[in-house]
């Protein structure tokens, strides 16, 4: 394996790695559960990305096989993460859970439980 | 023939009527008759030779590793009761084609009918005694559904459940004497048996063998203190009465006694019990069958009459006596079963059983009771018929025995009260029945039956004539062929004439005669002193009983069995404890040879979490959602674990059951109150947590031990044979579908079974169903969100593409059919649980019961398919093939017997969660008008 393609490896897997840190961390530290809903769906799905085609990108070479496994556990990640955070923030919304007073979008929490479509800006 | 179709064609024959049901009632009765008429035809083709002496068999193999075989014997004995039970049997089959009302399941009737002769026919040609036992209960359980034929009426249904306890009892009895006969034998062959007498007679086991054998025949004889259940199955339509309490059923316990007649007979025991018991029997049916005001009855306690009586005469200590039972099998089945079939012409034509209201029938129906009248002087001994042929050698042996000592002479004295007694009731069925005065209110104007209702009584009762007058010509040779097969040896010389010269049986006959006569016209005086005695209805004694043996059962059940389920843990880790600890005490060592595995850093968290998840679990036990929520944490480390130590397979699937388990969980959780109450006292808090912690202990100590040391499984085996042996690489999957598949067929069964029975449970169960969590905050108005939805749809064929890769590469990879299962039922939960089980309905027209029928139907028929290549069940096949763009692939008979285990999977797992997940909507079960 040539040097390129491991330190091309290992970009994806410290980047990866990097983002399930922060992911974590975020899970941690945000104040409310409306932003530290964002640290696990979006920081750890990105992170898992990396990993995943980094090792995508091993076997590759070091098998010198095809696999597809890794893009379709991503594709299938890249799907699922988003409707979870949806549908947690939907029952945070419906069960009026508390903001802290820096969460943006708070005057759209009404709406969006009422399920109506925001109010146009000119309005 | 082979003697083996004798029972066989009748068991075929069951199926008959319930294919001709619809082709009218004629059409049904003659196609019914049809296979016995064949059976009895291949019964009297054998009939010369067995007369002339032979006894003929046939065996096939049954259980030859259990040295059990279909084994059949037809002598002399087996001749005539497969006689009289196919000749008697097919008098019934068409009386009963004009008894029955068109009202009555006439199908059903015969099925259970034929079911019955089929076992009587096995128990009386039965060459071994397992087989001749199992044909007895068949008798049992037949003669059940006979008498609870007309299942709405209460005491048709008491009467059946009163027979069978009581024969079902005997049956059990004889089971056990056969097996001790068996044991002392060596073999549960009926020649063998027969011919070790002294063997049998000289052991030890002898007296408990004889009891167990007579309590089976006493039983099912109806013999005192056995004979209640005779009356109340009176129960039964009149066909069944006319064929089981006459000439089959209740004679199968005298069949047993003569056929085991050379082995057990011949000691003292034998003599006193027998003889006494017939004795008793003989003289309490007689007297009570005087006083019964049901026709029915009457004839009952006249039936509990004469098998004392044959009975009796087996107990006596002379050969003729024997014979003369013989003679009075023949006798009491032709003129019994015609009495019942008048009996029920008469109910049939007049809508009553009652003798008090049934007066002056002559008028009505001189034929019948012209018939009847024979007959039931037939049963009173008048010369020139059987009956009196037969009770002439029955006194003549009284006077012969001397079974009591000196006492001897009373046993004379006591058959000629019997037979005063015989001709009082008999009389009374004539006179009362026929004569008398005029009919009072019946409901309806009786007349004569259609022609070919009479046609079986006529038949019978010129049987009694033509024996009575003519007994050497038409029964001479049958009755010596089997009196030799139960006396197993030379029947003493008889002489089967009418008239014998004046002598003292004479003389007992005559005053029978003259006694009964006297009895009779006397009657009202008898009556009124009877009528003193509390009446004491068996029934209820029987009921009382059985009652009290519940209530024990119950008390006992409920001492164990409180429904506290903390009480049944308590039970069994009690018991774990108790049986290891013991063994753990007197092991040395804990620690074993084997060198142990470096406990890395990933591991420990590993396991870490693993106690954290537990004790999360344990303290918030009592907000359900988050104990939830903490155990799946165990589950997850758990499948963690095992993909870390090399069980990809058990990781896949203690995954995907996670997933399914925590769906169902939550379902459950919808309906249960979200928090529990404290419902242990500190008390048990404090048993309980001792309790865990030394069965936690125990068990801790005990797989350390183990795993400390080095131990030979055969794991070794699998892993050689499995690519070899079951073409496939994936040891997991070769061991399920092949090395095992048997106990994987038996497991998805029970799976089918479970979720079959989960359905059933919760199908019409109406839940409360909260409108709100335990805060009460009310559920969302937006059930079906449509991001979720849409994405759902979307996700659907990826999940579905990964099963079947699961699936495919399952021989040979981490995967196979349970797990592809599993993932199938958890993509099609997400439908459910995104778009609502109506949205469902329209799109999915999957029947789960067919899945899970299907599944196992497609797994067991690749069992099956490596018999047709003579290979032993469940063999699996494979060879390799090659497609062109594809390539080399594999095709193993392994895959199709996966592809049931999938479907079986699917079709369980979605029955209990597609059900349980519809008692949420608006699908849930309502109640309906009756129901409120």
């Amino acid at each position: 394996m040539s040097i390129t393609v491991e330190i091309i490896i290992c970009a994806f897997l410290l980047m990866g790695g990097l983002f399930v840190l922060l992911g974590s961390f975020g899970l941690l530290r945000l104040p409310d559960f409306y932003t530290r809903l964002h640290a696990p769906t979006k920081a750890t799905t990105l992170g898992l990305a990396g990993l995943l085609i980094g090792s995508m990108i091993y076997f590759f070479v070091a098998e010198q096989r095809l696999v597809v496994h890794e893009l379709l556990i991503t594709l299938f990640l890249l799907i699922t993460a988003p409707v979870s955070a949806h549908m947690m923030a939907k029952s945070a919304l419906h069960h009026r859970v508390k903001m802290v007073k820096h969460t943006q979008g708070q005057q759209l929490a009404n709406t969006a439980r009422k399920r109506q479509p925001p109010p146009s800006d000119g309005a | 023939m082979n003697l083996i179709w004798v029972p066989l064609l009748p068991l075929l024959g069951t199926l008959v009527p319930l294919l001709t049901e619809r082709g009218g009632r004629t059409l049904c009765a003659w196609a019914t008759a049809l296979l016995p008429a064949l059976s009895l035809m291949i019964i009297l083709s054998h009939a010369p030779s067995v007369l002339s002496g032979a006894t003929l068999k046939s065996a096939l193999p049954w259980i030859p590793a259990l040295d059990l075989e279909l084994a059949f014997r037809l002598d002399g004995l087996g001749l005539l009761f497969s006689l009289l039970i196919l000749g008697i049997g097919l008098l019934v089959i068409l009386y009963a084609r004009y008894y029955l009302s068109p009202k009555d399941s006439m199908g059903r009737f015969y099925c259970y009918l034929i079911l019955f002769m089929t076992a009587m026919l096995g128990i009386v040609l039965s060459n071994n005694l397992i087989q001749l036992w199992v044909f007895w209960e068949l008798t049992s359980i037949s003669s059940f559904l006979l008498i609870s034929f007309w299942s709405d009426k209460r005491e048709a249904r008491r009467g059946a459940r009163m027979a069978l306890t009581v024969t079902g009892a005997g049956g059990m009895a004889l089971l056990a004497g056969i097996l001790l006969i068996g044991n002392v034998v060596g073999s549960y062959s009926l020649d063998q048996v027969l011919a070790s007498t002294i063997q049998i007679r000289e052991s030890g086991y002898y007296p408990a063998i004889l009891v167990l054998m007579l309590l089976g025949a006493f039983t099912k004889s109806a013999q005192f203190p056995f004979h209640f259940w005779l009356p109340h199955a009176m129960a039964a339509p009149t066909p069944v009465s006319a064929y089981l309490h006459s000439a089959t059923m209740v004679k199968a316990g005298i069949f047993l006694l003569a056929r085991f007649y050379p082995v057990l007979s011949g000691t003292d025991m034998w003599f006193l019990i027998v003889s006494l018991t017939g004795l008793t029997t003989l003289l309490l049916g007689a007297y009570f069958a005087l006083f019964k005001h049901d026709l029915k009855g009457l004839l009952a306690y006249s039936t509990i009459s004469h098998l004392g009586l044959i009975t009796l005469l087996l107990g006596m200590d002379t050969k003729l006596a024997a014979v003369a039972a013989v003679f009075h099998i023949i006798n009491h089945a032709t003129f019994k079963a015609s009495l019942f079939m008048a009996a029920g012409i008469i109910d049939h034509e007049s809508g009553s059983r009652d003798m008090r209201k049934l007066n002056g029938l002559w008028k009505y129906m001189p034929y019948t009771a012209t018939l009847a009248m024979v007959a039931a002087s037939s049963m009173a001994g008048v010369p020139l018929l059987n009956g009196f042929l037969s009770k002439e050698m029955f006194f003549s042996e009284t006077l012969h025995q001397s079974t009591l000592g000196s006492l001897s002479w009373i046993v004379p004295v006591l058959a000629t009260c019997g037979g005063v007694f015989s001709v009082a009731y008999s009389l009374r069925f004539i006179h009362d029945v026929f004569f008398n005065g005029e009919p009072i209110d019946l409901p309806r104007t009786p007349h004569e039956p259609p022609r070919y209702m009479k046609l079986p009584v006529e038949i019978l009762v010129a049987l009694c004539l033509l024996v009575g007058i003519l007994p050497g010509y038409v029964i001479g040779d049958l009755l010596n062929s089997a009196s030799s097969a139960v006396l197993q040896g030379l029947v003493p010389s008889y002489s089967l004439a009418i008239w014998h010269g004046l002598n003292l049986p004479l003389a007992m006959s005559t005053v029978a005669l003259i006694g009964g006569l006297l009895i009779y016209y006397n009657r009202r005086v008898l009556f009124q002193f009877q009528a003193q005695f509390p009446e004491k209805d068996a029934k209820e004694v029987f009921e009382s009983l059985m009652q009290s043996i519940i209530a024990g059962c119950r008390w006992l059940n409920e001492r164990l069995e409180n429904g506290s389920l903390q009480r049944y843990l308590m039970l069994m880790l009690l018991l774990t404890i108790a049986l290891t600890a013991a063994p753990m005490m007197s092991l040395n060592q804990t620690t074993g040879s084997r060198p142990q595995l470096p406990a890395d850093g990933v591991t420990i968290t590993g396991a870490a979490l693993l106690i954290l998840g537990a004790l999360a679990t344990v303290i918030w036990h009592r907000k359900r959602m988050i104990a939830l929520l903490t155990l799946s944490i165990v589950g997850l480390i758990v499948s963690v674990t095992f993909a870390r130590f090399s069980a990809p397979d058990l990781a896949l699937t203690q995954l995907s059951v996670e997933v399914v388990t925590i769906i169902l969980l939550m379902l459950a959780l919808f309906f249960l109150p979200q928090r529990t109450p404290k419902e242990s006292s500190p008390h048990q808090m404090m048993r309980d947590l001792a309790l865990s912690a030394a069965v936690g202990g125990v068990v801790g100590t005990l797989c350390y031990a183990l795993m400390t040391r080095p131990f030979h499984s055969i794991s070794e085996f699998f892993l050689a044979n499995s690519k070899t042996g079951g073409g496939g690489t994936n040891v997991v999957n070769v061991i399920l579908v092949d090395f095992r598949g048997f106990d994987t067929l038996g497991e998805i069964t029970v799976l089918g079974i479970a979720a079959l029975g989960i359905f059933k449970l919760i199908n019409r169960m109406r839940l409360f169903m909260p409108a709100g969590d335990e805060r009460g905050r009310p559920w969302s108005d937006d059930r079906y969100p449509m991001i979720l939805a849409v994405v759902s749809q979307l996700l659907l064929p990826l999940a579905l593409l990964v099963s079947v890769y699961i699936f495919l590469r399952g021989h040979n990879m981490p995967g196979g059919g349970f797990i592809a299962g599993l993932i199938t039922s958890v993509a099609i939960i997400q439908q459910y649980v995104a778009h609502g089980v109506d949205f469902i309905k329209d799109r999915l027209k999957l029947n789960y019961q067919w899945l899970i029928g299907s599944g196992l139907l497609i797994a067991m028929m690749t069992g099956l398919g490596s018999w047709v290549a003579g290979r032993p069940f469940l063999t699996s096949w494979f060879d390799h093939f090659h497609l062109p763009l594809i390539g080399d692939f594999e095709l193993a008979s392994a895959m199709l017997f996966d592809l049931g285990v999938y479907l079986t999977v699917i079709g369980a797992t979605l029955l209990i969660l597609a059900n349980l997940g519809k008692l949420t909507t608006a699908e849930r079960p309502v109640l309906t008008k009756e129901e409120l």
